[in-house]
Formats: C-alpha cells, sequence, structure tokens
C-alpha cells in the first residue's frame, strides 16, 4: 500500500505513514481550522491498511509536541483502530513521546493509553529543544 | 483629541496589565496570526516550552469556542468558506500569572446548560478534571456539536486556578458570556 506522507503547516502536524515499512509517525503540532477534512483522509488510508491482511508488525510514533481537544478526539478515533486491530492479533506498538518538563504530554499520553491493552504503549521522555 | 481619546484605552488596558487584546470578528485566521505573536512575546521573555504550550492551549480552545459558539456571526463564501465570529480576548499579566479572558454573546437559550458545565467543571479539583477529561475524550460528540465537547474541560485542566466565569443578560434573546482561565 503506497505511503501517506503530508509535510507539517503552521497548524498541522508532519504526517508520514511508511506502510510498507509499518512504520506511522505524526509530528510536529495538531490544531487544524477544520479537523475532519484533515484527519478524514488519514483515518480514510489507515483503515485500509489494517484491513490488509497479515503484515510488518506496526509501529506508530506519536511525536506531537502539542494537541488542540477536537484533535485529541482525532487521536483518540486513531488509537481505538490500532487497538481493534491488536486485540486481532496484528503486533502494534505505540510510542508517546514528550519533551522533558512537559508534564501536561506527559499526563495526556497517560489518558490515551488507559484504553490500550493489545497495543504495546511506551511514554518517551525526549529533550526539550528549546522551542514551543 | 484623537490621540487622548485612545491613549486612554491603552492606559486602561496598561493598568490591567493587558498584553494583547482583541475585539471584532474573530477567524480561525486571527487565531493563528494571535496565538504566534502570543508564543514570540513568551518565547521572548524566556518563558520554558511547556508554559508557553499551556497558554498557547488555552488561548486555542477559548477562540475556538467564540468561532464556533458566538451568537454573533457572519458567514459567507468567497473562494472558500469564512466563519466570522464577534467576540473578544484578552491575555495579560496577574499576580505573576498569564489571565486569559474570552468573551462573547450567546444565546439565552444555551445559558442554562453551559452555565451548568461550567460550575460543575470549576468544582472540580485538578484530579476529578483528569477523570472527567478522560471519560470525555471516549465520548462520541454531542449532537450539533462541533469539534470536541472536552474544550472547555482542557481550558480547565491547564489552567492553575479554577476557572471563573460570567453571564450578563442582554437584549433580543441574548446574554454577554465571559470565560477567565489563570494559567
Amino acid at each position: 500500500m503506497e505511503s501517506l506522507k503530508l509535510p507539517a503547516t503552521g497548524r498541522t502536524p508532519e504526517v508520514d505513514f511508511d506502510f510498507a515499512q509499518g512504520v506511522l509517525r505524526l509530528s510536529g503540532e495538531s490544531y487544524p481550522d477544520d479537523v475532519a477534512t484533515f484527519f478524514g483522509p488519514i483515518f480514510a488510508a489507515l483503515r485500509a491498511f489494517l484491513a490488509e491482511a497479515g503484515g510488518h508488525p506496526i509501529r506508530f510514533d506519536m511525536e506531537l509536541l502539542y494537541f488542540n481537544s477536537s484533535s485529541a478526539k482525532a487521536l483518540m478515533n486513531i488509537f481505538q483502530m490500532l487497538e481493534t486491530a491488536a486485540s486481532d492479533g496484528r503486533s502494534i506498538s505505540v510510542t508517546w513521546c514528550y519533551e522533558e518538563n512537559d508534564d501536561s504530554m506527559q499526563e495526556l499520553g497517560e489518558d490515551f493509553s488507559e484504553d490500550l491493552h493489545h497495543v504495546a504503549f511506551t511514554l518517551k521522555q525526549i529533550p526539550a529543544d528549546g522551542a514551543s | 483629541m484623537l490621540a487622548q481619546q485612545y491613549v486612554g484605552i491603552k492606559r486602561d488596558l496598561d493598568e490591567k496589565g493587558i498584553i494583547f487584546s482583541f475585539s471584532g470578528y474573530l477567524s480561525e485566521g486571527i487565531l493563528y496570526s494571535l496565538g504566534e505573536a502570543l508564543r514570540e512575546k513568551m518565547t521572548l521573555e524566556d518563558t520554558d516550552g511547556p508554559t508557553v504550550r499551556r497558554v498557547f492551549a488555552v488561548f486555542v480552545e477559548q477562540m475556538q469556542n467564540i468561532i464556533r459558539y458566538s451568537a454573533e456571526k457572519v458567514t459567507g463564501a468567497r473562494e472558500k468558506p469564512v466563519e466570522l465570529s464577534a467576540g473578544m480576548v484578552t491575555i495579560g499579566m496577574e499576580g505573576g500569572k498569564v489571565f486569559i479572558v474570552c468573551g462573547n454573546t450567546v444565546y439565552n437559550a444555551d445559558v442554562p446548560r453551559l452555565r451548568e458545565r461550567l460550575e460543575y467543571l470549576k468544582g472540580l479539583d485538578k484530579d476529578a478534571i483528569k477523570t472527567y477529561y478522560r471519560e470525555q475524550l471516549r465520548e462520541t460528540p454531542e449532537e450539533g456539536a462541533r469539534g470536541a465537547n472536552i474544550g472547555l474541560i482542557e481550558i480547565a485542566r491547564r489552567a492553575s486556578e479554577p476557572i471563573e466565569y460570567d453571564f450578563l443578560e442582554m437584549d433580543e434573546g441574548k446574554s454577554f458570556f465571559c470565560l477567565k482561565a489563570r494559567i
């Protein structure tokens, strides 16, 4: 399946879903003016990818530094899709990165991991780059 | 006379510790520009990254609440759909803390439900807010709601003190609604 790559904009994250390798990555910030328009194609691609039989183990790198509450709902949707696939036997790991001292992002990681029972979830502290 | 008039407004803002203030029609474009200016200002003042992000997060939710729920709106489409919503946003410093106040008109019919939600949120402690957030994150959006319903919870969560709010009934079935968050 073809990769989904979207460059970051001022309000939307960089999307790098390498489906052939099973490595999916979201990085940057997410507060799109229209969440449905931005996340719609991402959901569709992910759903199609997860529906494929067999396939590689999947690694999802969550490297967002900030997301708004509407994006939180969209992320939850992605996590639920991954959990469903994992409960069906697919090997899936999620790494939630947060900058050191960013308690809000660390706590959000804990919130999101609560429902994940089949996905291997890791919280990972990364050095702050000084920029916001 | 002109300078006299406007310096009065400016002095009043300065005295209240107000750094930014915008009143008029707000849009997603204005949210973006004001948000960038806010972050640049705070970064130049050596505010640490997580604090800048917390202030910014509250700012975004407050602005999006106005854009979505203001009772005074102009919508239309030229090249792309435009949504302009009347309201005001004020950001300042008070007792060493950043505060953000948003104000906009709401329909009187919507006041009781909004008041109930705010009052409930105001009474929750940090852990209860966190639990409430977790619950709402898993809820499907309410009928007619755009985006998430967790915007207000996000504001309360990122604030360092309980949120403050007020309503003032105006004419034509509308009220002025204010929400203040200290970060």
